[in-house]
């Protein structure tokens, strides 16, 4: 069972990094795709002239209807193309690139980067990290958005990415299954977030000394671990996008997910976009935050698995924390 | 093709395995008995077991304040599985259509909606703490996982076929409900009826013993 697993981390750890090519592929696939697929169909529509008549005619183009909710009287909404044609056209190939460019970075940033720091994992000396209360919190919170991610990304590239190759009828049941889970777990993740900026919020306040740290870009480069508390500026910049993104995420989700409260259809189609912005941007920062979490900094995965770390490892990459600890006598030593 | 054999001979084998299997255990756990007590009682044994089974729904005053995450989601998840479970709309539908013959109130969509969130946060806060407790880690099996695992699936996919737009979606939730039927009597959620006999055999023998627990 430990060969297995010693195997795996080592296969990971060596390997893992051509799995982002792989996805970089994949997400290039689905922006050739979507260029593609905006040409439109060539088979005349026997309706178009009369439809266009109504669309240019006296405005508004609104009559009577005995349905009585918003947008009911108008027959033909002229926003929904503009809106579809800016999801199409723009988001949607933007946001692929937006992945893919991420991903690329990573990859780039990982072959030109100095080799990260090992620390034996077998130390004898250790710090208490995070209690179990926070990693349940923090793992809730990454399977829901994970699922979220997967789910809305299937609801957004799914038509140019999915379709061709699982054909309309299978398609349709994967789109149809994604909406209901999106839905579902969109109020947990909700509920995860709040709980988590609650709990975190207090340690990821931004502090002079966080300037230097960016200044010397985390010390990516150099390999020399600049100066950092509990959480590193980067860490604390990954907090406020979430928080920030995290925020437009909810509101428009609930906005979205409860059309009954007699939203517009113009405001129900600018928060779709920006659900879906907030979205693509705070996936791409989550690549690079799994990239540092696993492979990009060795050991800091363990923090939130075990809850502990290796005290070499707090001293070079949280070493105002570390010292801390220190003089609190929170280091512990390894038990045999 | 994969939809009759779903809806036909796995649903038969599935639900007599479940039954058979689910019966045989409990009576070879009633059968095991209990040793024959030789000292004089000091107190009435069944009344004892009632009050176990009973009382052991609250945690102990001294484990309330470690205990109230795991409480909390043990509550939210079997509370919320068992009115999935019997007050689904599509579920009294089945039950009518391949058991009882009868209906019941069903509870409303947005009930179904919330009822099923709060078994999800529940479950998966649940499988976090096995996963990530060093004690709770170590005590558990490979069996234990899978009956987590096929539980999720088995929600999830009743969830996603919530839209009721697609048989393949119904198909495929019923086919895991099938394989969970399969898998329940020989695995540790054959606690769902044990937990009585296992709290009421303790109860009778404290309160038998003169043990105040």
């Amino acid at each position: 069972m430990m060969a297995s697993l010693k195997i795996t981390r080592h296969i990971v750890r060596q390997y893992g990094i051509l799995l982002l090519p792989v996805l970089l592929l994949f997400t290039s696939a689905s922006m050739a795709a979507v260029s593609e697929q905006t040409g439109g169909s060539a088979v005349p529509n026997p309706g178009t002239d009369l439809w266009r008549a109504v669309r240019e005619g006296p405005t508004p183009n609104v009559g009577t209807s005995q349905v009585q909710s918003v947008g009911s009287t108008t027959l033909i909404a002229e926003s929904g193309e503009k809106w579809r044609t800016l999801r199409r056209q723009y988001m949607i190939p933007w946001g692929g690139w937006l992945l893919a460019g991420m991903l690329g970075l990573i990859v780039v940033f990982h072959l030109v980067r100095k080799a990260p720091e090992r620390f034996d994992e077998s130390s004898e000396q250790w710090i208490q990290r995070f209690p179990g209360y926070d990693r349940i919190l923090h793992w809730f919170m990454a399977g829901t958005f994970i699922f979220l991610a997967l789910t809305g990304l299937v609801l957004l590239l799914g038509r140019f990415l999915l379709l061709p190759v699982f054909g309309p009828e299978a398609f349709g049941a994967i789109a149809s299954a994604c909406k209901e889970g999106h839905n579902l777990f969109g109020p947990l993740f909700m509920l995860a977030l709040v709980l988590f900026l609650l709990r975190f919020a207090s340690r990821n306040w931004f502090t002079r000394g966080d300037l230097s740290w960016f200044a010397r870009g985390g010390g990516m480069f150099s390999g020399k671990h600049p100066s950092a508390g509990f959480f590193n500026a980067g860490e604390k910049l990954l907090f406020w996008s979430l928080a920030f993104a995290g925020a437009v995420l909810c509101v428009s989700g609930l906005i979205l997910l409860f059309p009954q409260f007699g939203q517009s259809r113009e405001l129900m189609q600018t928060l779709m976009l920006l659900h879906a912005l907030a979205a693509l941007g705070i996936v791409a920062f989550t690549f690079g935050h799994i990239y540092l979490a696993t492979i990009g900094v060795p050991g800091s995965l363990n923090a939130m698995n075990t809850g502990r770390v290796d005290a070499d490892w707090a001293r070079a990459h949280h070493d105002r924390w570390h010292r801390e600890c220190e003089e609190q006598g929170l280091i512990e030593k390894q038990q045999s | 093709m994969f939809v009759q054999f779903v809806e036909g001979p796995l649903w038969y084998f599935s639900a007599t395995v479940f039954v058979i299997g689910v019966a045989v255990r409990l009576l070879f756990a009633l059968r095991m008995g209990t040793a024959t007590p030789l000292s004089k009682p000091r107190g009435s044994a069944s009344q004892g077991a009632i009050r176990a089974v009973f009382s052991r729904f609250v945690p102990r005053r001294e484990f309330r304040p470690r205990m109230r995450l795991e409480v909390i989601a043990g509550y939210a998840f079997h509370l919320g599985l068992f009115a999935l479970l019997f007050f689904a709309a599509p579920h009294i539908e089945f039950y009518k259509d391949y058991i009882f013959g009868f209906a019941w109130p069903a509870m409303p969509r947005w009930a179904f909606i919330v009822v099923s969130e709060i078994a999800f946060a529940g479950l998966l806060v649940l499988w976090l703490r096995r996963m990530l407790h060093p004690v709770s880690r170590k005590l558990s099996d490979a069996g234990d996982h899978i009956g987590s695992i096929l539980v999720f699936m088995v929600m999830l996919t009743g969830c996603l076929a919530l839209d009721q737009s697609h048989e393949s979606l119904r198909v495929l939730h019923f086919f895991l409900a099938e394989l969970l039927l399969i898998y329940f009597p020989f695995s540790s959620l054959m606690h769902t009826f044990t937990f009585v006999f296992s709290r009421g055999y303790l109860g009778a023998s404290f309160a038998r013993h003169g043990v105040k627990a």
